[in-house]
């Protein structure tokens, strides 16, 4: 099976699975009927200082989102992100602080880091032949304390003032710059799987390891420039977060990070087996996810209500994940015959 | 006793409770229409009292709502989105926990941009802040006289241990340079041969603190921590050791390390005073967020390492002696303190 015959088959399922598709579309209504739910109910919810806040959420979720996205393409995952967020954190706030190096420097640095730590576990993944669960999940453990040991847990709050006041900006009165950035992103990625031979190959490589590699698709090198294109991601998320607290935190990202780069892209419609993304769901998953955060706080419903509600989501969310893969796999076997 | 002791007994108990309850509302000018919210760093029994403060300030000082509400965990982005929450709900003035000293600055000024007040009760932010103060125990001071107490205890000479809290907790770092302040005033007769950190979460105290008497209590002669809980998890492991040679130093009042010190297991506590944050906090948000008040800047401030806004709400031993007593005498502390702090503190219209 030639890399064009691959690309035709999944040239359709990418149109029905990357743009939208009717997934998407009820996404996009359940999003907008919590809105009215929420904002009939709470009067505050849309008030520009929540709508300023939850925008910054949003985008933070949604760069988390796409980090986890990236890597699930290829039929893999990454337990590391939080771990890579965090180290990027740490690194810019000690750049900038320590080395008092210029804001940009060491912004570009970080994320040189958190690609550079990307790059670590595909090329272990790929060299051994693990499994990215266990890889990850050590990597993760690995980054987590190697930055514990290098800045002894110690918050860096002397950044340049630009920084946090970079997190406070607000465009047209509620809009965080930060929700413009990760969008923006999201337009790259849907460029990315939509319309670049890279994209087609991480997805071959996701949908059929073996085919792809067959039909001469670097599938090893995929899954490296996938947990590479992850680790940046997250190195973006660590920077969202530096920029909105106004300092480097040691105590950020983590574990805290694993369920929101879960939750968006799978309730979005990425596949967790690999080989469809959704660059859009995931960012309609994502806001979905805060959104209901938002709300249900908003609505005084105890917090401790939330951590239901949102193991709930994603049972709901792998449940429908699961369905959409045995229904695709249907709709294979009939093309086929 | 005659019926006219009885009688003047009777006047005088409720001269007591009317002057009390008169000292607590002053400064009370009429009700006010705030809505006020005291958010502490995440569950922890030393906020329990809060709640309380919280109810009895909104009644004695006419606020329209004084709630406590708390994060579902001690996590620093729990805390923001819970105040940010409520903020868009029309909260006017919050009194703060900080997650983290340092971390809940940003969530502060944004506030403060939107005119909502903010202070920093029980724990302090690190300084350049937006908040108008921070109220708190002393605790660097509150560690240090535990520590001297704790050595008092021991005979001047022997090795101790620090059961530490949170690491992220603003007040560790705090407390540990205070411990070791008081062991280096020894000149070498006390030695301080550990400091076990995060003991303030039930099972990490669980497991270190039995395990380190497990395998070192003859090394150690004394401890002191400065958490509430590896205070309440230590005195039930020395109850359970049945060990009376090892003196140890606790914080807050918990009825668990109460009856230890009755006992003898236990040599004293530090209480803190929990409900005075809370109550005075609550007076003084609601003064804020009213416009009526704005804070000195040439009032009594203490200096900390983390703050120049700092007002100490109180601190005292409680050992065998006092144990019937120290109730009152916390209560006369923040009634003192409520009473003075309008003309102490703040400038008003």
């Amino acid at each position: 099976m030639t890399e064009e015959a691959i690309g035709d088959v999944s040239v359709q399922r990418r149109r029905a699975t990357i743009g939208g598709g009717p997934a998407q579309l009820g996404l996009f209504v359940i999003l907008i009927g919590f809105w009215i739910f929420f904002s009939s109910l709470a009067p505050g919810f849309l008030s520009s200082f929540n709508l300023f806040n939850l925008g910054r959420e949003v985008a933070r979720d949604i760069v988390i989102g796409f980090a986890q996205m990236v890597v699930l393409a290829t039929g893999g995952m990454n337990l590391a992100v939080g771990s890579i967020g965090v180290c990027a954190v740490m690194t810019a706030g000690t750049l900038m602080q320590t080395f008092a190096l210029p804001v940009p420097l060491a912004l570009a640095g970080a994320l040189l880091l958190g690609a550079l730590l990307g790059w670590l576990n595909g090329f272990a993944i790929v060299r051994s032949g693990v499994n990215s669960f266990v890889i990850t999940l050590a990597s993760a453990n690995l980054f987590s304390g190697a930055m514990l040991i290098l800045t002894r847990a110690v918050p860096l709050n002397a950044l340049p003032p630009e920084v946090g006041a970079f997190g406070r900006l607000k465009l047209a009165g509620s809009v965080s710059p930060l929700l413009v950035i990760a969008l923006v992103i999201g337009a790259a990625l849907f460029v990315l799987y939509r319309y670049s031979t890279l994209g087609r190959r991480i997805l071959a490589a996701g949908a059929n390891p073996r085919a792809a590699a067959m039909s001469g698709v670097p599938v090893n090198r995929v899954i490296v420039i996938s947990h590479t294109l992850s680790g940046l991601l997250a190195a973006v998320a660590g920077m969202m977060v530096v920029a909105r607290l106004g300092a480097a935190m040691p105590a950020v990202g983590g574990e805290e990070w694993l369920l929101p780069s879960f939750l968006g892209p799978v309730l979005g419609g990425t596949l967790l087996s690999g080989g469809a993304v959704s660059v859009i769901g995931t960012v309609l998953g994502a806001a979905l996810v805060t959104t209901l955060r938002s709300g249900l706080l908003v609505l005084q419903i105890g917090s401790y209500w939330l951590q239901l509600f949102l193991g709930l989501i994603l049972l709901l969310a792998v449940l429908i994940d699961r369905y959409r893969g045995l229904y695709a796999e249907r709709m294979r076997v009939v093309r086929s015959s | 006793m005659t019926s006219v002791d009885a009688f003047m007994r009777a006047v005088a108990v409720r001269s007591f409770v009317c002057g009390f309850a008169l000292t607590l509302g002053a400064g009370f000018a009429g009700a006010s229409d705030n809505k006020i919210a005291l958010i502490p760093g995440g569950p922890h029994p030393y906020f329990a009292p809060w709640e309380q403060a919280a109810a009895d300030a909104k009644k004695a000082f006419g606020i329209a709502a004084v709630d406590f509400k708390v994060p579902t965990d001690s996590k620093l982005n729990l805390q923001t989105e819970l105040i940010e929450s409520l903020a868009a709900q029309g909260y006017k003035a919050f009194g703060i926990f900080p997650g983290d000293a340092v971390g809940i600055n940003s969530t502060v000024t944004e506030l403060k941009s939107n005119g909502i007040a903010a202070a920093a009760l029980a724990g302090c932010t690190q300084d350049p802040t937006d908040v108008a103060l921070c109220l708190g125990t002393d605790v660097y001071n509150s560690a240090y006289l535990g520590t001297k107490e704790l050595i008092k205890a021991m005979g001047g000479k022997g090795n101790i241990v620090h059961l530490a809290g949170l690491l992220v907790d603003p007040n560790t770092t705090l407390r540990e340079n205070a411990v070791q302040k008081a062991v280096d005033e020894t000149k070498g007769a006390v030695k301080l041969i550990q400091t076990v950190a995060d003991t303030d979460a039930q099972e990490a105290a669980d497991q270190k603190i039995n395990a380190l008497l497990g395998s070192q209590k003859d090394q150690i002669d004394g401890m002191i921590a400065t958490g509430y809980i590896p205070s309440v998890v230590a005195s039930k492991s020395l109850r359970t050791l049945g060990d009376k040679r090892i003196k140890f130093v606790g914080i807050d009042d918990d009825k668990i390390v109460l009856d230890a010190i009755k006992d003898g297991f236990v040599a004293g506590t530090m209480a803190q005073n929990p409900y005075g944050q809370g109550y005075i906090g609550a007076y003084v948000l609601d003064l804020l967020a009213s416009g009526t008040c704005t804070m000195k800047a040439d009032a009594p401030w203490i200096k900390t390492p983390q703050t120049a806004h700092f007002i100490d709400s109180g601190t005292m031993v409680i050992n065998q002696q006092n144990l019937t007593t120290y109730k009152d005498d916390l209560k006369k502390i923040t009634a003192d303190i409520q009473g003075k702090f309008k003309t102490t503190y703040m400038t008003c219209k």
